[in-house]
């Protein structure tokens, strides 16, 4: 085609030839690139790359919307570690990762293992267990709302079945963080569930088969087998699963708004309410920028351990 | 007691069912009986009269339907108008990312350019951060949106783009998750059919828009499912950015009927089937998407 334009030299040759290259040109890798990338990086930025260094820069200053931040040095951050509530915050988070998490994630890999056989109803079951997750946390937590409910809720009156006093499940100070924990495993098994299901696929067959065969029962070749092989898997899911926990928004608002006596005031709600209640914006962003902190460093343990498996 | 058995070839053998399976049976069916108790509590409360409700003892199957919970809830919560600016939103918020995210996907997978791999690995970080942490300054953004909402240029004077229903859409334009799945799936794409066509002269835009995106329907599928769910259950967000009552989306109008109507249990649980039928209709329908795409082939990467 090139070879019969250059030889036209005519106005229709030298036209043809201009076209020619701009269409090379548009169609070159790096135009196609940068029209397809434009839109999403440019969006990508503005939302998630350079929010990261202004809320780092807000945490250092103070800020109420209405006059420019202000420079305030580490006053933030001395407050986040000082003040009684906003420490408070950390502690509870730390508090319901550790009393949700291992019991959440060990529920899921036991579920997971048990519907990873070809038993009857397997994908029907998978389903139930998976409904929590589809459920809206604002939906969940109406319905656990009612459930909690100390006159007419679910779980008194089944307490009231073996003896029980009715509880304040939700403003009893001693009860309100680990209700809210319940309702958290309730909602992540599903999902956590799947992730092992994937995972487990990966385990040869044969090793469970050969150990079934030497004579070791199913706990024991779970014990053994199973959770030492998905030790990746599990390290996944227990990172995903508090993260998870520090996002927890919806749930808090919802049931306990923080209370009673902050017992379930945790960092994303600490968060919220010095920027949207008291419109302190420096100090929600010192907040932020710990618990992002948190969150980086459990993320990077869990590459590290993934890359060691694999390196293996 | 004799159970069937699939073997892999497809035929059936009967063998005696071992201790082991029956305790597996037991305890798979109370877990999944716990796990959906709460929504069978749910519409059993959303269908009975009040005076079961508070009545002594727990009645599950109401001894007559009452469907005036129903009606009183959809019209308490004003629900047309919640349906119609959940669906806005969350339509918008799938067929973009779809879209932004195929379009990326194809650029990182299959063209070469300058400060590809930095791009690309600067994207997989951010991935890292969840967007609670970042609520601040997205707040912002929203409140400084230039020339919108009464705003001037440098985004001085108005409201932006709070209290906007584009407000509410705006982050979840595009995904990063969105435009990994596209990426691993395009890499996993014979690439001799495109090269078939760009020998033919098809172009590259022709080659995304005439081969890779008629192809691409179990990603799209994944991706449409997770943005549906995203999108259609966020609550923090327009928390945050809606405060006019005709501008709620179905999960913050049900919040706010929640403080609103305190201990009206029916009505509350009605609203909530409303909220969550959907939901788990189109999970039902699409859940083959939701398990073989997005979850396994995040985990490998």
């Amino acid at each position: 085609m090139n070879l019969a334009v250059s030889k036209r030299v005519d106005w229709e040759g030298q036209r043809t030839d201009w076209r020619d290259r701009l269409y090379r040109f548009y169609n070159s890798q790096a135009f196609v690139a940068f029209l397809f990338l434009l839109v999403p990086v440019l969006l990508l930025a503005a939302l998630k790359i350079w929010p990261v260094f202004y809320n780092l820069y807000l945490s250092f200053t103070r800020y109420e919307l209405f006059e420019p931040p202000r420079f305030v040095g580490l006053k933030n951050y001395k407050y986040v570690f000082t003040n009684k509530t906003a420490f408070q915050s950390i502690i509870n988070t730390l508090l319901f990762t550790i009393e949700a998490v291992p019991v959440g994630t060990a529920l899921a890999l036991i579920i997971a293992k048990l519907l990873d056989q070809s038993i009857r109803g397997r994908v029907f079951l998978r389903t139930l267990y998976y409904l929590p997750v589809v459920s809206s946390v604002v939906v969940s937590a109406m319905i656990w709302r009612w459930i909690y409910s100390p006159q007419h809720g679910l779980l008194n009156y089944f307490l009231g079945l073996v003896g029980i006093p009715p509880q304040h499940w939700l403003n009893d100070p001693n009860l309100a963080l680990i209700s809210l924990v319940i309702v958290t495993i309730w909602g992540s098994i599903g999902s956590n569930m799947v992730i092992f299901l994937a995972g487990l696929q990966d385990i040869p067959r044969d090793v469970i088969e050969a150990a079934r065969v030497d004579g070791a029962s199913p706990v024991q070749s779970f014990l053994r087998i199973t959770v030492p092989l998905m030790r990746p898997v599990i390290l996944f899911v227990v990172v995903t699963f508090t993260i998870g926990i520090f996002r927890n928004f919806g749930l808090i608002f919802m049931l306990t708004q923080g209370g009673p006596f902050n017992r379930t005031n945790t960092m994303v709600w600490e968060v919220y309410q010095n920027v949207f209640g008291y419109l302190r914006l420096g100090r929600g962003a010192a907040i932020s920028v710990v618990m992002l902190v948190i969150v980086l460093i459990l993320t990077l343990i869990s590459f590290r351990v993934l890359r060691e498996r694999q390196g293996a | 007691m004799a159970t069937l058995r699939a073997n892999t070839d497809g035929t059936f053998s009967r063998r005696e069912a071992s201790l082991p399976l029956i305790l597996t049976y037991i305890f798979l069916i109370i877990g999944a009986i716990v796990m959906i108790m709460p929504f069978v509590w749910m519409v059993s409360t959303s269908i009975k009269p009040d005076r079961e409700i508070f009545g002594d003892s727990i009645r599950w199957i109401p001894t007559e339907l009452d469907l005036q919970n129903y009606s009183d809830a959809f019209e308490q919560t004003n629900m047309p108008r919640l349906f119609v600016n959940t669906v806005a939103v969350t339509a918008v918020a799938v067929a973009s990312q779809v879209l932004l995210g195929s379009m990326a996907g194809y650029a990182f997978a299959r063209l070469h350019f300058r400060g590809k791999m930095l791009i690309f690995f600067t994207l997989l970080t951010t991935m890292m951060v969840p967007f609670e942490v970042l609520i601040i300054p997205v707040f912002l953004l929203i409140k400084f949106f230039p020339l919108a909402g009464g705003n001037d240029i440098l985004g001085q004077g108005g409201t932006g783009l709070i209290n906007t229903l584009g407000g509410v859409m705006f982050p979840n334009f595009v995904s990063v998750f969105g435009v990994f799945l596209f990426r691993q799936f395009y890499l996993n794409f014979p690439k001799e059919i495109e090269e078939a066509a760009i020998v033919d002269g098809c172009s590259r835009v022709g080659v995304y828009w005439r081969i890779l995106i008629p192809n691409s329907k179990p990603v799209m599928g994944t991706m449409a499912l997770f943005a549906f769910l995203w999108s259609w259950n966020d609550f923090l967000w327009p928390l945050v950015v809606v405060k006019e009552d005709s501008l709620k989306t179905i999960q913050l109008g049900l919040s706010v009927f929640d403080q609103e109507q305190g201990t009206a249990w029916a009505e509350l649980m009605a609203a909530s089937v409303m909220a969550v039928v959907p939901v788990i209709l189109l999970y039902i329908f699409l859940q083959r998407f939701l398990v073989s795409g997005g979850l396994t082939s995040g985990l490998k990467g």
